[in-house]
């Protein structure tokens, strides 16, 4: 890794002398590439940025400081107030070696109006009528630098590109169906993976849904759940997998053996997961990320936990401190926030054995959900969820009609044991500051409704 | 505060930086733009949170290129010379082989320590009328203070310095989150936001246990801020050039009648409450007192730069930008629904509901339906707030829901203010409203 500026650690000196026991400075300097595509017009923005932070401590109070441009040694600092805080140590970081594309130019202006033109053609030719009204396409790369008085210096490169379009398809005179809209939201590391022939694809499908769909009747079957919907309930669900109290909150889900769920899920959170968008060495306080087992194969192992939590963790249910895990998992929505715990890369593990088209076809009688259209709920209490839902009503592998305005609900326990396969694509979905990925889930024992 | 972070935007070379404008505004129609900003964030977050004192302090400027439909936007974090420069050169679609001379752009380091007396004094008062009112509650507080000047200097027109400066005030109690925006903490305004904070804390709780009204189209009677909430999301929105346009042409909207003939409606960024009052906007055009419905029908929607560039019928003077970072939009900044006739909403409306606030509304531009969730609320017995009905919703069609307005109350008052975060960008906004009547609508669970 490369050394970090010696501004950094000349402020970390400065502050230990004024009296700060515990002292962290972050630098971070970004540059990105914003083009939007909106009606009557093609905004195209090019942002330089820069900034730092400090945030210190004695056993009697504290103070955080930051400030856009580069780091000051000489800034007026506050004089801090409330309670003392303690940083974490510096721990050994496996090797590691940077994604190749940190260095590829960002994408230019032609290239992003050239995206959204072949969308919109593509978008029509799937689906006659149907247009593009709105897209942003977002591509940076940040470089963070951090020193603190614990022996943290880092410096990691990231590199990421955010896609979200919305499409409309018009109510036409004598046919059947309501005017609509639909929207996607998509992250890469690199811009240039985005397909649009497979998005456009992917709108086609949410706007005929959205179009010509109705709300089913009260019905059970075998549900196939695209990514996006897989996605929607590992977020709604993040209290039995994040933080110290997860335990308790699980506890009620888990049987005799230990089993929270079926043997074809395995959840992990993998901050270094190779090739995925943000993979680091080191999270937002240079903590070392690594891959942690939160359920394998069905068997609840742990929940995500940083350093800081790992000493507040609940046990009890088969968890114990001592054999769990903490994982660098702190991340900065920028440089003017303070470090939080929250998923890197969490995700269910795929299945490379079974593609998505093969559990389509052995649905004999069933749905196929491919987005939510609101949030998700869920009720730790009652141990229920409700989804808001849209897809496809499948007969013999066939779909038969659209289904919108749908809820999918049950017990949590029905949800999480009902998984008989998840298949290949798996699909990681940007969802606060970190990333959620899940593939397509077959699952039974639910129930659709049109009401939650 | 000492801090006077309005005086390098002061002394900015306005005829230097218009000039350097100019060379890249070279065709008829263009407008270039260069806005310089100064912020300041203090946070205090609840005690038992450290670090304690939390402060951010940031400047930087973009300048923006619009030429037809299209707009080029280079921002930076730095306000000097050479970052002007250079957001001049990224911008520019072609420079001149002589340019102009660059202005020199003064710009000193942030050198004043944090002050916030007013900010730390405040958990004690509001603690104190959290304890008056209702003794059970535990709480949690925090409080942001927000300074910002900015100042815009364009090819075409140029404006004085802007500041806005306010305060966010956040209770977390086991019944959820409560906000209060407010434009001061000085001496008993200090007090009022105390009391306003611990009754909304206070009225949730007691509202908690409280059923949810069974689907019904009674009466709906909102307060004040539920009804600010409600023109916020159901017409200032749906009155953005923007928006209007994935539809078609902006200008189609005026003259269509939206609502109900009481309501009269205006968008006064100069009328907002001292502190964020604005003389022009974020992209240096004068702000107008712009009515946005007269006697419910369309008269003018909201505009930037860059829509009233395109028509003669929309006037510019809402262009509102998060940061320098963000290209401008057409936002409402302060609301006001003129008061009405009615002098008791609640009359004949028995059994019917009453709410006091809402917690969000969302209008889905692409079908037109809207829904406002509440909290909490009121049956109405004897023609006054009775007893407590838990979380509602109420959904409509945008246009049923505004035509179903009965009743307009006759007294205005300040009705709150809260945070817009269309695309994603974060944007305080004021109003003052009376309170409605609604009749026909859905309201459910």
């Amino acid at each position: 890794m490369r050394p970090v500026d010696e501004t950094l650690l000349e402020i970390v000196d400065v502050l230990s002398e004024q009296g700060w026991d515990e002292v962290e400075v972050v630098h971070k300097t970004g540059r990105s590439r914003s083009h939007r595509f909106r009606p009557g017009g093609f905004v195209s923005s090019l942002r330089r940025e820069e900034g730092w932070a400090v945030r210190s401590a004695n056993l009697r109070r504290s103070f955080f400081y930051a400030a856009a441009g580069s780091p000051d040694p000489e800034a007026p600092w506050p004089e801090g107030d409330g309670l003392g805080f303690r940083l974490p140590s510096s721990r050994p970081v496996p090797p590691w070696k940077e994604p190749a594309e940190l260095d590829a130019p960002l994408v230019g202006e032609t290239e992003a109006q050239a995206l959204f033109e072949s969308l919109d053609r593509e978008l029509d030719t799937e689906l006659p009528g149907a247009r593009l009204v709105q897209g942003h396409l977002d591509d940076g790369s940040s470089e963070q630098q951090l020193a603190s008085s614990r022996d943290i210096h880092c410096v990691v490169r990231q590199r990421a590109a955010m896609l979200w379009i919305e499409a409309r398809l018009d109510a036409r005179r004598g046919e059947p169906g309501r005017s609509a809209g639909a929207g996607l939201e998509l992250m890469a590391r690199d811009a240039r993976r985005f397909g649009p022939r497979e998005l456009a694809r992917r709108l086609a499908d949410r706007l005929m849904v959205a179009q010509r769909g109705v709300a089913p009747p009260r019905d059970r079957g075998e549900f196939l759940l695209a990514p996006d919907v897989v996605v929607a309930l590992l977020e709604a669900l993040a209290p039995l997998w994040l933080g110290p109290e997860a335990p308790r909150k699980v506890a009620p889900f888990i049987d005799r053996t230990g089993h929270v769920a079926s043997r074809a899920i395995s959840l992990v959170d993998d901050g270094r997961l190779a090739g995925a968008v943000t993979e680091a060495p080191v999270d937002g306080e240079g903590q070392p990320t690594r891959e942690i087992m939160l359920i394998d194969q069905g068997v609840y192992r742990q929940p995500l936990l940083s350093w800081r939590q790992l000493p507040e963790l609940v046990e009890g249910h088969g968890i114990r401190r001592a054999e769990a895990k903490a994982s660098g998992c702190s991340r900065r929505a920028s440089w003017r926030d303070l470090p939080g715990p929250g998923p890197t890369h969490l995700y269910l593990r795929s299945d490379q054995t079974v593609g998505v088209g093969t559990l389509l076809q052995d649905l004999a009688r069933g749905y196929y959900l491919l987005t939510t259209w609101g949030a998700v709920r869920f009720d730790p209490t009652s141990g229920r969820f409700a989804a808001p839902v849209t897809g496809f009503s499948i007969e013999g592998g066939r779909a038969t009609h659209s289904v919108r305005a749908a809820w999918l609900v049950g017990s949590v326990s029905s949800l999480l044991t009902g998984v008989v396969a998840v298949a290949r694509d798996l699909t990681f979905l940007p969802r606060g500051q970190g990333l959620i990925g899940a593939p397509s889930a077959l699952v039974k024992g639910l129930e659709l409704r049109g009401a939650p | 505060m000492t801090v006077d972070p309005t005086e390098p935007l002061n002394q900015l070379d306005v005829r230097g930086i218009a000039r350097a404008l100019s060379q890249i505004a070279d065709r008829p129609g263009d407008l270039a733009d260069a806005f310089f900003e100064r912020a300041e964030v203090v946070e205090l977050p609840p005690e038992t949170c450290s670090p304690g004192l939390r402060m951010r302090r940031e400047e930087g400027l973009a300048v923006r290129l619009l030429r037809g439909g299209n707009s080029w936007l280079a921002a930076r974090d730095r306000v000097d010379r050479d970052s002007f420069h250079d957001a001049l050169r990224r911008t520019a679609r072609a420079m001149p082989r002589a340019p102009y001379p660059l202005p020199d752009i003064e710009w000193p380091r942030w050198s004043q320590p944090l002050e916030a007396a007013e900010v730390q004094e405040f958990p004690s008062r509001f603690f104190e009328a959290l304890r008056l009112r209702d003794t059970e509650i535990s709480a949690r507080l925090s409080i942001r203070r927000f300074h910002r000047s900015l100042r815009v200097v364009g090819s075409e027109v140029s404006a004085g310095v802007e500041t806005e400066s306010f305060y966010s005030l956040e209770a977390e109690s086991q019944e959820g989150r409560r906000g209060l925006l407010v434009t001061s903490l000085i001496g008993d305004d200090a007090q009022d936001a105390a009391k306003q904070l611990a009754a909304r804390l206070s009225r949730a709780r007691s509202a908690r246990d409280a059923a949810p009204p069974d689907e019904s189209e009674g009466v709906v009677v909102l307060g004040p801020a539920a009804t600010a909430v409600l023109l916020h999301e159901a017409v200032a929105h749906a009155l953005e050039a923007d928006l209007l346009a994935l539809d078609g042409h902006p200008e189609g909207a005026i003259g269509v009648q939206l609502g109900s003939n009481l309501l009269d409606l205006f968008d006064d960024p100069s009328d907002a409450p001292t502190g964020v009052k604005r003389t022009a906007d974020d992209e240096g055009f004068p702000v107008v007192r712009r009515c946005l419905l007269r006697a419910g029908k369309v008269e003018q929607p909201l505009a930037d730069a860059q829509w009233a560039h395109r028509s003669e019928l929309l006037v510019a003077g809402a262009g509102r930008r998060g940061t320098r970072h963000d290209v401008p939009g057409p936002r409402s900044s302060h609301l006001h629904l003129v008061a009405g006739e009615s002098t008791d909403l609640f009359a004949d409306a028995e059994g019917g509901l009453f709410f006091s606030e809402a917690e969000r509304g969302r209008l889905d531009p692409a079908s037109g339906f809207f829904t406002l969730v509440f909290p909490w609320g009121q049956r109405i017995l004897n023609q006054t707030p009775g007893p407590s009905v838990g979380r509602a919703t109420l959904r409509a069609h945008v246009s049923d829901l505004l035509h179903a307005v009965r009743g307009v109350g006759k007294e205005v008052h300040v009705a709150g203010a809260g945070w817009c975060a269309k695309d994603g960008i974060l944007l305080p906004v004021w109003a003052t409203a009376p309170g409605i009547r609604l009749e026909g609508l859905e309201v459910g669970p």
